[in-house]
């Protein structure tokens, strides 16, 4: 197998994707609860750092990545095949989550807890698909 | 995920052609090197294009390139 060694784009930036989303996910969520009940103020402020956080380091790699792949093809059918069954599976868990949020949460909950809640679901079928990705990458894409 | 019910004999036809490398064919095909890697490992099916176009850059038979295991299917 002589040319093994390097990933393909898409399987960089599906590994940037899932690094940068476990770890700032898990910073906002660990905030959250250590935070407790605290102002509107702050609970935007912390979703938003993790925002801009997940913006700065996504684009930055991303752009390197781009770069060093100039001139070669940056998606081909496998990549295409790989995404479009990653995003099946986590779009089944997104409206799962968002069935709980928008249909069942407001009978007994309120505010934030609805917010972060719908965070979460978001963030985890997020880090599902980059993660069903990089395993397709690694394992095969087939059957 | 990965089963090997469609043999191939990709990296034979490369060593044929003058060792082509997985770069050269995936540039011809329009894939990524690691593609051509991923389908001679069997951890990736072709479409069907993508089979005919490597049987006009081989100027082989499809059947000759790649081979359907019925025992395992």
């Amino acid at each position: 197998m002589e040319e093994n060694l390097s990933m393909p784009a898409k399987e960089q930036f599906a590994w940037v994707w899932l690094s940068t989303m476990l770890v700032t996910y898990a910073a906002y969520f660990t905030s959250v609860f250590t935070i407790g009940e605290t102002t509107a103020l702050t609970q935007i402020g912390l979703f938003a750092a993790t925002t801009v956080v997940q913006v700065l380091v996504i684009g930055t790699v991303s752009a390197v990545i781009a770069v060093r792949h100039k001139g070669g093809p940056q998606s081909d059918e496998r990549d295409q095949l790989i995404d479009q069954r990653a995003t099946r599976a986590a779009y089944q868990l997104l409206i799962c989550g968002m069935i709980v949020v928008g249909c069942l949460m407001p009978f007994n909950n309120s505010g934030w807890r609805i917010f972060h809640a719908a965070v979460f679901s978001i963030a985890v079928s997020e880090i599902v698909r980059h993660g069903l990705m990089v395993s397709m990458y690694r394992r095969g894409a087939n059957g | 995920m990965a089963n090997l019910r469609l043999r191939n004999n990709l990296r034979l036809m490369r060593f044929l052609s003058n060792e082509m490398t997985q770069a050269e064919l995936g540039e011809r095909l329009g894939v990524t090197r690691q593609t051509i890697a991923a389908i001679e490992a069997g951890k990736y099916s072709p479409t069907l294009e993508t089979a005919f176009r490597l049987a006009d850059i081989f100027q082989k038979p499809l059947e000759e390139i790649f081979q359907w295991d019925k025992e395992s299917a």
